[in-house]
């Protein structure tokens, strides 16, 4: 019993840095819910505004236009850097020769990517006068800046993310490696072809892990933040192309003494992630299978 | 379970107990830590937190003053902190949030009323004894003036300027025109032919649409305020039209790179400029980072005004920033000695140099540009000619001012890649920067 207890003591202990931390997490949470029914310009104390803030919204075109470029972004974003993924990790599962190292160079772009030393990089690669334009120029062609056009500056931002699809490949390969071998050697015997295979087999029996990295990227999606803003500055440019959800509400909250009003969008974005968050479990029921 | 509790237990699970303990302390103080704070140390000087924008060049020089204040004052203790003007800007309304704002610190023309119409800067207006505003010049002073009350000096005197690369002109034979006299045809015909010689691989000339001091120029020269005296916005949708399609018949005329060409987030400093890369000719610079972009450029840059001051003059005396104190500041009367020590003390100018434009204490200006090098001499001359010319005054921005540059960074967008006339821009601009500028 005593020993229980003083296990119990270790527990406790060694999950204080969490409640430390929760203490910084719970007072913003309910701070900022207060300050979202409030009109408070960070300098002077907020002033009770009931649901003006909310009310604001509706006809916010840069609040529509930063919804419209995030919820593109996710969704040609997320399914996309699932499906690279996962064919990456089933050619890894293979059984290629120095699959550590395969695994760690794949992944080492999701370590980086958030970085801004990367994006900075990309900005080169894909400017006007950049690597893709230069190589382009070999077969005549001058690219547009691929960053620094508005009609362009979104898709390189997607494939900058498709491009760290390192930790979902991760996953996928553990939960490759749980598939029991027998099932692929029965089908075969029974001559399924390898495409036969993976739907069959593959594919329902990787669906907890699909959908787990679903969920993981769809709300990851809805936060991007560093990609946006260090490609603009901060500005959501070029035009308001990378003006992404997060992105928003910093420059309302930071740049231009509108924390009520950021507050109230934090709020939203809460809401919008809970809301296709439930969808994702909802429609899990018919497409995840539990193999237990 | 409890075999884990007999003899190598315990002391595995006291360290580990530790360790848990180390995290959590290390956790705490590490969020203690950045949040600006301090106080007064146990040597008992008072210390003052002083914060600014800029780069290593402008910290070396602003150190060298405060050193001399330092000795100067062995009670007072100046702790400065200072990064890119981007992030400053957004980590100083969160320290004035945070309620620990520092005691003096650089504020942004564009800003100075966001602040101050809310209370939280020091009217320096009421401690005349203790800060000596009678150096400055009549227009030096306005540009911190906020009817009778001030709530900034500024930190140094600029404008902006077109600089031209002589060593690209002279390579391709075209000569500069004189920029006392030049028009913005004029320009056009010098930047074309400028890229034309070049065959495209150098592009005339290039400024940014978006920055509302190059479009508090234009349209003045128009004979527009763009922000009244009064705090309004006194441009109209006509002036702002006209400046797209300035630019965009630069464009037209190959004097500008084409659509795209320019990245907009390219990066503030002087060795990341389009200029210093040698894709373009010319371009307007704030007069007072001639010595950076000479030492960017390879040396060989002519300083020259804005197109379009011969009919109606449109350029004024600016600042790159302004001092400020904050109202609740804990040591108001040692800040103001720090600042009024920056103003009007003639080492201290001549230490810091030209790094924050030309000294606003006209007599210092004078006396420490024998000692100033060949850039920032040819920088505080161009000024000066300027200053003894009748120019139109400078205001503080009104409030909600500082939100005009994205939009104009937006729309001026919308209308390089020809998705929106010059015309319909200028209406947008006026629809939106009415909403944000209110009044």
């Amino acid at each position: 019993m005593t020993a229980i207890r003083r296990q119990d003591r270790a527990g406790y202990l060694f999950l204080l840095p969490w409640f430390g931390g929760m203490v910084f997490m719970i007072v913003p949470f309910f701070a900022s819910l207060y300050l979202a029914f409030t009109d408070y310009d960070l300098l002077t104390a907020p002033t009770w505004a009931g649901l003006d803030n909310f009310r604001r919204m509706f006809d916010d075109a840069k609040l529509h236009q930063s919804l419209k470029v995030t919820i593109i972004y996710t969704v040609v974003s997320v399914p996309l850097s699932l499906i690279v993924a996962l064919a990456v990790a089933m050619v890894l599962d293979r059984g290629v020769r120095g699959l550590a190292i395969y695994r760690s160079v794949y992944y080492l772009p999701s370590l980086l990517a958030g970085s801004v030393a990367i994006v900075m990089l990309w900005r080169y690669i894909f400017g006007y006068n950049g690597i893709v334009n230069d190589f382009l120029s070999w077969f005549g062609i001058q690219g547009p800046g691929w960053a620094s056009d508005p009609r362009y500056a979104l898709s390189t931002l997607i494939l900058l993310h498709i491009w760290t699809f390192g930790s979902p490949m991760v996953i996928f390969l553990a939960g490759l490696r749980q598939i029991p071998a027998m099932y692929y050697e029965a089908a075969s015997m029974d001559g399924a072809s390898g495409w036969r295979q993976f739907r069959s087999i593959t594919l329902p029996l990787l669906s907890p892990i699909i959908f787990f990295n679903l969920v993981q990227a769809l709300i990851a999606s809805f936060q991007t933040f560093t990609q946006g803003y260090v490609i603009s500055n901060g500005t959501g440019g070029p035009g308001e192309s990378t003006l992404f959800y997060n992105l928003y509400l910093y420059q309302k909250g930071f740049a231009e003494f509108d924390m009520g009003y950021a507050s109230a969008l934090a709020w939203l974005l809460l809401v919008i992630i809970a809301g296709f968050t439930a969808v994702n479990f909802l429609a899990a029921r018919f497409w995840v299978f539990y193999d237990n | 379970m409890n075999a884990i509790g007999n003899t190598a237990g315990p002391t595995r699970r006291h360290l580990l107990t530790l360790a848990g303990l180390t995290a959590t302390a290390a956790t705490l103080s590490g969020c203690g830590r950045g949040f600006g704070g301090g106080g007064d140390d146990d040597d008992g000087r008072i210390e003052i937190n002083m914060v600014w924008w800029g780069d290593a060049q402008r910290a070396q020089f602003t150190q060298k003053s405060l050193d001399l204040f330092q000795t100067a004052n062995p009670g007072i203790r100046v702790r400065t902190e200072y990064q890119d003007s981007s992030p400053y800007k957004d980590k100083l309304a969160a320290r004035f949030a945070a309620g620990d704002p520092p005691d003096l610190m650089a504020m942004r023309f564009d800003s100075l009323r966001e602040y101050a119409d809310r209370g939280t800067l020091l009217d320096l207006a009421k401690h005349a004894g203790a800060l000596d505003l009678t150096g400055l010049t009549e227009p030096a002073r306005a540009l911190g003036q906020v009817g009778p009350q001030i709530f900034g000096v500024p930190s140094g005197l600029n404008t902006i300027s077109f600089v031209v690369d002589k060593t690209i002109t002279d390579q391709y034979g075209v000569s500069i025109p004189d920029g006392d006299t030049w028009t913005w045809a004029d320009l056009s015909t010098f930047a074309a032919a400028v890229t034309k010689a070049s065959g495209g691989k150098v592009y005339g000339a290039n400024f940014e649409p978006w920055t509302v001091a190059n479009l508090l120029v234009f349209a003045r020269q128009r004979g527009e305020d763009f922000f009244t005296a009064d705090g309004r916005l006194g441009a109209t949708a006509g002036t702002i039209t006209a400046w797209f399609e300035l630019t965009e018949g630069l464009r037209a005329a190959k004097a500008f790179p084409p659509a795209g060409f320019i990245d907009q987030n390219n990066g503030a400093s002087p060795a990341q400029s389009y200029l210093a890369k040698k894709s373009i000719a010319a371009q307007i610079i704030p007069s007072n980072n001639l010595l950076g972009y000479n030492q960017a450029c390879g040396g060989n840059l002519v300083m020259l005004r804005i197109p379009g001051e011969t009919a109606r003059r449109g350029q004024s005396i600016d600042t790159p920033a302004l001092w400020s104190i904050a109202a609740t500041s804990k040591h108001p009367d040692e800040t103001l000695k720090l600042l009024n020590f920056l103003i009007n003390d003639v080492e201290a100018a001549r230490v810091s140099g030209a790094t924050r434009g030309v000294p606003p204490n006209r007599k210092i200006a004078e006396q420490i540009a024998p000692d100033l090098d060949a850039d920032n001499k040819r920088a505080t001359e161009f000024l000066s000619a300027l200053q003894n010319e009748k120019l139109p005054p400078s205001y503080p921005y009104p409030v909600g001012a500082s939100k005009l540059t994205n939009i104009l960074k937006t729309i001026s967008t919308e209308v390089e890649f020809g998705r929106l006339e010059p015309a319909a821009a200028g209406e947008r601009f006026i629809t939106e920067a009415r909403k944000e500028i209110h009044g």
